[in-house]
């Protein structure tokens, strides 16, 4: 008996994974259509866009074992350089004044899917030549230069009027992002993310993640794999900055910061950042838990201006409160089950 | 006959250790003493479980199952800092000294579990008499010295806590052989100071004309242990250490 | 003005700034010499003297007590901060640390945020924070000179204390080899105490001149100094105190150089221009100025 179970096909549970994780996907959002709630149908909507970028995160942190706090700049750049192309030149001249109407930027315009994949390809190009010195670089240095770029993207977002407004918020974009737009794209991610970590390409830069030396000997290039992963990472993270912001309606820099970048490294971690699903599993669960939070901070805002329920007996108006329980909580974890909620592991794995 | 002391005589008491690495199992029941005053020899081929003893007895490694003691007190649980704290003091495979510090700096440190400044300074000027080299390079960076120089430094480190117990784990490892001969002579030394010591070696002939009593061990288990002389005549011992020729010889120093 | 004046104002303000620099990337690097953290709550150390500054500075206490107050208030932080979040993870690996370090981060921030204000506050300043002296044609800040003091005393107290004190050559033995530290009997715990705490003194040094500099204060108020340290500690090596130095006085002359002498239109893009730089250097030296092992990853 026991040999037949060992006979089955390698790729089976990696498959059964696929199809469980599609699966469910597509169960929340035909569940969150069917109730059709707006209020639901938004926290959903934002829900799968975050776990596109989880999932784009996780291919490069999880296969590489690297961890990158740069990600929401590729975010942002992608949402940007959607933006470039999903509008109409009369559109543009309304959200982006400062351009230059005689630039071939302001006069192209492209439907709305390509728009969200020249975002992902903008982000691929910029993130692949930095991406060239930031492999060479191991451990704590090459988070902190991730960080870094953060800051810096945002910092070149902030002072490029003709392309970004700067600080002020872009407005009218365009809504093409629906809940099903999302639902799709999320599926997409997950099947490119499992795709990758089987992959020659994952399986090399996983063995690079636990040996570095010994994966040379068997002839891996690390910084080669590294970047493959890197570029389609970031690539991924651009695609999610596009459908952010034709969802959201209106962009700024301030969007792709440091609490977004908390919010996608708290799914990941949570979730568990050695698997795909682990990824979908964190970005749903902080997802939702926040938005649980969220309420409850609303609520307890409003009970406090009122005087009434449990709310009069906080001496402050509650801002961020929601950041303090997810850190307390991503600390916990880290403390208690270091691996996130799935263990680093697929929701199907071979032995299980 | 050997006389076996009554329990709690031992100065250093390993009892029934287990230890696992995930599920390989690296001591399987290791149980061995060491007296007041004695030099007792540890044995084996690389992998057999010697540095897994040495870890278990210092608190860097967790054993699964077993009793260690040293002076009537359990070393069980305690951090390494605080077993040092009760008097017993590695010199650890590979030297591990601190190259970037000097060599002052790296035996004042030595003494870092000691609060009397005047009994440091003494034994700085005793074992920088004893090693004039260490004397000579006080204030020169450790990661200058030779080899050999390195495997002094660390011994001397060691004896700045003023150790009843010292352990020495591979001492003479990747030295040339004239300092192999050096360093066993410096360990000849201590004997005749009365250091009581557990000595780690995969150099089976010189260690065993050192040592009182000595263990061998083999795939995580004590397979044999005696006196030097008893060692030298295991017949399985002749075989796999000391070769044809060897265990003739050594059969003939043995005293009958 | 005269090329010379020039020449010793640049001189200067790159000290006075390369110095304070220097302070933030030692305050970093000395933890990660003993841990292998990345403490990204470095920055909230510095916001946590801020708000000392703050608080302190309503109370009658004459400036210099209050100043020294602060310093102590965020070498306090510092060691409560490892008892509190690092100790439970100390054990894990570098990247469970780094994310720790993250969210503790902020969870000071949101803590700031939501108790305090989230606007910046402004912090009561001694008179010689906006004064200038001239000596001939050079006009100069006298701030910048006492940071600039500040921190060539502060340099030498640690020397002295890493070379002289047990601790402090317990702390560089163990930034070499913690676990055959702590076999010469030296408490792990002691170290690691040692190191935050002196981490977090750095930080309110460096909270006094860098809040000093706007004199305002709010929650995110140690970003850009944590963001500063980042690069110097890495464009000195991460693993080498020195380095740490070399590399925030290197970032100090980069910072005052473009600053001069970038045109002015591209003058919004010094901090591009900076990590632009610091990104070559990596390319030539992945492993920092100084730096032993590439990017010190254990």
């Amino acid at each position: 008996m026991s040999d037949r179970g060992r006979a089955s096909p390698i790729w089976l549970p990696r498959l059964v994974t696929g199809l469980i994780l599609i699966a469910g996907i597509a169960l929340l959002a035909i569940a969150t259509g069917a109730v059709g709630d707006r209020v639901f149908v938004r926290v959903v909507t934002v829900l799968f866009i975050n776990m596109v970028l989880v999932v784009g995160l996780q291919v490069f942190m999880g296969n590489s074992g690297l961890v990158s706090f740069g990600h929401v700049a590729f975010m942002g750049i992608g949402a940007y350089g959607s933006i470039w192309f999903s509008l109409t030149p009369e559109q543009k001249n309304l959200a982006l004044p400062d351009m230059p109407e005689e630039w071939w930027l302001h006069q192209t315009t492209l439907p709305f899917p390509l728009a969200i994949v020249a975002g992902g390809l903008l982000a691929l190009i910029v993130g692949g030549i930095i991406g060239i010195a930031l492999v060479r670089l191991r451990g704590a240095s090459f988070t902190i230069a991730t960080f870094a770029l953060l800051l810096i993207v945002h910092s070149v977002a902030l002072q490029t009027e003709v392309l970004t407004r700067g600080s002020r918020t872009v407005f009218g974009i365009p809504p093409y992002t629906t809940l099903w737009t999302v639902a799709a794209w999320a599926v997409a991610a997950v099947i490119v993310a499992l795709l990758f970590k089987e992959s020659a390409t994952g399986l090399k830069l996983r063995a690079a993640r636990e040996d570095e030396d010994a994966a040379a000997s068997l002839g891996v290039d690390a910084a080669r794999v590294r970047w493959l992963g890197w570029a389609l990472s970031v690539f991924i993270a651009g695609v999610g900055g596009g459908l952010w912001a034709h969802f959201i309606t209106t962009f700024s820099p301030a969007a792709f910061y440091l609490s977004q970048t908390f919010l996608i490294v708290a799914m990941l971690i949570i979730g568990g950042s050695r698997s795909v699903s682990g990824a979908v599993v964190g970005a749903a669960a902080v997802a939702l838990t926040s938005e649980l939070l969220r309420d409850t901070e609303g609520r307890l805002n409003t009970q406090r201006a009122d005087g009434a329920g449990l709310g009069q007996f906080i001496p402050f108006q509650l801002v961020g409160f929601t950041e303090i329980v997810l850190a307390i909580a991503i600390i916990l974890i880290l403390i208690w089950r270091p691996a996130g909620i799935t263990g680093g592991r697929e929701v199907v794995s071979r032995g299980s | 006959m050997r006389l076996i002391p009554p329990r709690g005589r031992f100065m250093l008491r390993v009892d029934d250790l287990h230890v696992r690495f995930g599920a390989i199992a690296a001591l399987r029941g290791v149980s061995l003493h060491i007296n007041q005053g004695e030099i007792v020899g540890l044995i084996g081929v690389n992998g057999a479980g010697k540095s897994t003893t040495i870890g278990s007895i210092i608190g860097i490694v967790r054993p699964s199952q077993g009793s260690i003691s040293f002076e009537n007190g359990s070393l069980l649980g305690l951090a390494p800092e605080a077993i040092i704290r009760r008097g017993i003091a590695p010199v650890m495979e590979g030297r591990r000294i601190f190259p970037a510090l000097t060599v002052g700096e790296n035996l004042r440190l030595g003494a870092a579990i000691r609060r009397d400044p005047a009994g440091i300074q003494e034994d700085l000027d005793r074992w920088c008499a004893f090693f004039p080299i260490l004397g000579e390079r006080y204030h020169q960076s450790a990661g200058n010295l030779s080899g050999g120089q390195q495997q002094m430094l660390a011994i001397g480190r060691a004896l700045m806590s003023r150790p009843r117990l010292l352990l020495l784990d591979e001492p003479s490892l990747g030295l040339a052989p004239k300092l192999v001969a050096e360093v066993f002579a410096l360990i000849g030394q201590l004997r005749e100071l009365g250091m009581t010591m557990l000595l780690v070696e995969q150099n089976v002939r010189m260690t065993l004309n050192m040592v009182d009593r000595a263990y061998l061990l083999n795939t995580g288990a004590v397979e044999f242990t005696g006196t030097a002389a008893e060692m030298r005549q295991h017949a399985d011992f002749e075989r796999a250490y000391l070769g044809g020729a060897g265990a003739a010889a050594a059969a003939t120093d043995a005293p009958r | 003005m005269t090329d010379f004046s020039d020449g010793i104002q640049f001189l200067i303000s790159s000290l006075s700034i390369g110095g304070l620099y220097a302070l933030m990337a030692l305050g970093l690097v000395i933890v990660y010499g003993i841990l292998r953290l990345v403490n990204f709550a470095y920055g909230e150390l510095i916001m946590i003297a801020g708000y000392s500054l703050l608080l302190l500075g309503d109370t009658p206490l004459p400036w210099l007590g209050v100043a020294i107050l602060s310093v102590i208030a965020a070498a306090i932080a510092g060691l409560l901060m490892e008892r509190v979040a690092f100790r439970p993870v100390r054990d894990s690996s570098p990247t469970t640390m780094l994310i720790t370090s993250f969210a503790v981060s902020t969870l000071l921030q949101s803590v700031a945020l939501l108790t305090i204000s989230p606007r910046p506050r402004p912090v009561r300043l001694p008179e010689f924070f906006v004064q200038s002296l001239t000596v001939g044609d050079v006009r100069i800040r006298v701030v910048d000179l006492i940071a600039l003091a500040v921190t060539i005393v502060a340099l030498v107290a640690l020397t002295i204390f890493l070379r002289r004190s047990l601790i402090g050559i317990a702390l560089r033995a163990a930034a070499d080899d913690f676990t055959m530290t702590r076999l010469l009997g030296v408490r792990a715990n002691l170290v690691i105490a040692a190191a935050f705490a002196i981490s977090g003194a750095l930080a309110g040094i460096v909270a006094l001149f860098w809040i000093g500099r706007s004199s305002l204060v709010e929650p995110a108020v140690g970003l850009q100094p944590v963001l500063i340290a980042f690069i110097a500690s890495v464009v000195g090596g991460l693993d080498s105190l020195r380095g740490a130095v070399l590399g925030g006085y290197v970032l100090g002359f980069l910072t005052i150089g473009l600053q001069t002498w970038l045109p002015r239109e591209l003058l919004d893009y010094r901090d591009a221009v900076t990590f632009g730089i610091v990104i070559v250097i990596l390319l030539v030296r992945p492993q920092g100025l100084l730096g032993g092992a590439a990017g010190g990853g254990r």
